[in-house]
């Protein structure tokens, strides 16, 4: 369990939660004035209890980009993705050093709205998990809390949405059904479209794929590829392959260490560590 | 049906090794065994069927006369009078004896039962939602359990000990040091100026919809709580990561998640309501004639007068008292059940529009 802090980053990594956040902007390496990097984790250490889960994690994420993120199961990739729009806050026994950048902005700042963050950066989980109310509703539920939309304005925007998603076809004639009684790979990309209804500027994707079969894996693959350059996208997965399929770049996560990040072919093809090397490789994990 | 002929199928498939004869007379008595199970079954199972039935002929047949003589004006006039009881004339009017003068109009009874119902319903239903919300999603574990254990103690305590709370100490409170002031000071506009007028005593209906409020908040928080416990976490993190507030979540996920579930409570609760007694005998300030006209004025509900007046009714030699309040009882009889019905129809309704296939309630 390493929880020391990363020399090249001290002071502002081991700030307090949720201050700090202006000196943060200051000191971070690049993120401010890159406009290439969406998302930066610096110096990120956190744990639940007496556990860590993450080390020291420092990552950029590109812009428009899509990154896939891997590591053996019990690496802290879901941890990271929900640290990104803030879903661990209020888990019993968080703690947390470092800071997440969004747009060069610490996400915990006493100016960020955490609603608005979430707005912002969306996420799929690995299970579809539609509301309890009918699919049009379902695909406009988020954009009307956030006042996106009118209650007259509901139907067009779950047009707009299902027919980004490819799923109109299927659901025009039963906007009023429970989403329930849709297939599982349809319900993901309800959820999708969901996600999307609110004009995500990052979109974080947890296995979404781990309870489809082929035929709707490879839909929200493809998905997912159009989404990047809008929509800057991070995708969890166990499928190397699919790492390799949708994603530009990508992070290899190892024991709450982020270990390797590069361009995807090159982290495949010629990484340069000996671990990643290891994973890619199908020696562990 | 089809379980003895499983039953019987079953055995005689196994059936090719021993005597066929002794498998056979074996298969006889499993059919005659699920024979025996399919009739206890379906005796048991038509027993509450019966006992309504029952209820209802028996309520019926003696609330009959009373029904005829009384008439429709039974429904809308605010009268109660059981005749001339001094050398007591009796009069028969087709076929029925009754005193003569005598004269039913249940008008407000039927409203004092709505009225407090009402009342308990629009105080109880919101306080239960939000408490069972506040328990299962804000306060830590241990101190949750306290208040559940808390809800049940507060379920259990006797109704008479609640309406001698409510007779002696709530309802005086709340006439010398709330009710005044709201009196005074409500806008004398449509349904708001009902708050108006005199502040009473502390008998009324205000005293016994609150009392009543107060014993159903326990009966539907804790069922509540336990529907909102079962919501599963996914949904609901769903709603939180889409950047919806906590109130949004619960308003639009975790609270439909368990809609029918949630209306089934408040109907438990209704009922309890609708038929209380003993709490609202003891707070209404028993006033049989007429409907209340502020809501802070004495009146009574169905079941407070059947219990109040069957004294008083026995002593009608023809009879017909008793079986106008059986007429009552009647009335509250139908009130209910049609409460039910209406409430199966809102399930039917809200179940109907998106709950997971066996996840619902
Ligand atoms: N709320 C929590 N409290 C305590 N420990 C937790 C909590 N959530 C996760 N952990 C622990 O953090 C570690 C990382 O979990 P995480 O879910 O991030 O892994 P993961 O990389 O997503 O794994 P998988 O590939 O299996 O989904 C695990 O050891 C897990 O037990
Ligand atoms: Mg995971």
């Amino acid at each position: 369990m390493s929880t020391q802090a990363d020399p090249a980053q001290p002071a502002e990594a081991a700030g307090p939660v949720g201050g700090r956040a202006d000196q943060a902007v200051v000191t971070a390496p690049h993120a401010a004035t890159d406009g290439q990097v969406a998302l930066t984790a610096t110096g990120l250490t956190l744990g639940f209890g007496t556990r860590t889960i993450l080390s020291d994690v420092c990552v950029d994420v590109r812009r428009g980009a899509v990154t896939a993120l891997i590591g053996p199961t019990g690496s802290g990739k879901t941890t990271l993705l929900r640290t990104f729009n803030r879903m661990n806050d209020k888990v019993g026994g968080y703690h947390r050093k470092g800071d997440v950048l969004l747009d060069g902005r610490s996400i915990w700042h006493p100016g960020v709205e955490v609603m608005e963050l979430r707005r912002r950066i969306g996420m799929l989980f690995q299970r579809p998990n539609p509301f309890p109310m009918s699919i049009m509703d379902n695909v406009a539920a988020g954009a009307r809390a956030h006042r996106l939309v009118s209650k007259a304005g509901m139907k067009d925007v779950a047009e707009r949405y299902l027919t980004a998603v490819g799923l109109w076809g299927a659901v025009k004639d039963r906007l009023k059904d429970s989403p329930f009684r849709l297939s599982g790979g349809q319900q993901q990309l309800l959820c999708l479209a969901r996600a999307l209804a609110v004009k995500p500027e990052v979109l974080l994707l947890d296995e979404p794929t781990s309870s489809l079969d082929p035929g709707a894996t490879q839909a929200i693959e493809e998905l997912v590829r159009t989404l990047a350059p809008d929509i800057t996208v991070i995708i969890v997965t166990h499928n190397l392959a699919q790492a390799l399929r949708v994603a530009d770049r990508t992070i290899f996560l190892n024991q709450g260490r982020m270990v390797e990040n590069g361009e995807t072919r090159q982290l495949f093809e010629h990484p340069a560590e000996e671990e990643t090397a290891q994973y890619v490789a199908g020696r562990f994990g | 049906m089809s379980f003895s002929t499983q039953v019987a199928g079953a055995a005689g498939e196994t059936g090719s090794s021993p005597s066929p004869r002794r498998l056979a007379a074996r298969a006889r008595a499993a059919l005659r065994r699920a024979e025996v199970f399919r009739w206890l079954g379906g005796a048991s199972a038509l027993i509450p069927v019966l006992a309504l039935g029952f209820i209802l002929v028996v309520l019926l047949v003696e609330a009959f006369p009373a029904i005829r003589i009384n008439g429709l004006h039974f429904f809308y006039k605010s009268v109660w009078n059981e005749g001339a009881s001094y050398n007591a004339q009796i009069v028969r009017t087709g076929g029925v004896e009754h005193l003569s003068g005598a004269y039913y109009g249940a008008l407000p009874e039927i409203a004092g039962t709505l009225l407090t119902s009402l009342i308990a319903l629009i105080i109880a239903v919101p306080v239960s939602i939000g408490a069972a919300l506040v328990i299962v999603e804000r306060l830590p574990r241990r101190v949750a359990s306290v208040i559940g254990v808390f809800l049940e103690l507060l379920a259990g305590i006797p109704s008479v000990i609640v309406g001698l709370w409510g007779a002696l100490t709530f309802g005086p409170f709340i006439a010398h040091h709330i009710t005044p002031v709201i009196a005074r000071n409500m806008p004398d506009v449509p349904v708001l100026s009902y708050f108006r007028g005199a502040p009473g005593n502390g008998e009324g209906l205000l005293t016994s919809g609150l009392v009543l409020s107060i014993m159903i908040i326990p009966i539907v928080a804790s069922t509540t709580r336990d529907l909102v416990r079962q919501v599963p976490i996914l949904p609901r993190e769903g709603a939180i990561a889409l950047g919806m507030s906590d109130a949004q979540c619960a308003r639009r996920v975790t609270l439909p998640w368990v809609g029918a579930g949630i209306v089934g409570a408040v109907v438990l609760g209704l009922g309890r309501a609708l038929g209380e007694t003993m709490a609202v005998a003891m707070t209404c300030g028993v006033q049989l004639t007429a409907v209340p006209g502020n809501i802070y004025t004495t009146m009574t509900t169905i079941a407070a007068t059947i219990f109040q007046y069957l004294d008083t009714a026995f002593l009608d030699g023809t009879g017909f008292a008793v079986r106008t309040v059986a007429e009552l009882a009647l009335v509250l009889m139908v009130i209910t059940l049609a409460v039910n019905i209406a409430a199966r129809w809102l399930v039917r309704k809200v179940s109907g529009t998106a709950l997971p296939v066996g996840r619902g309630v």
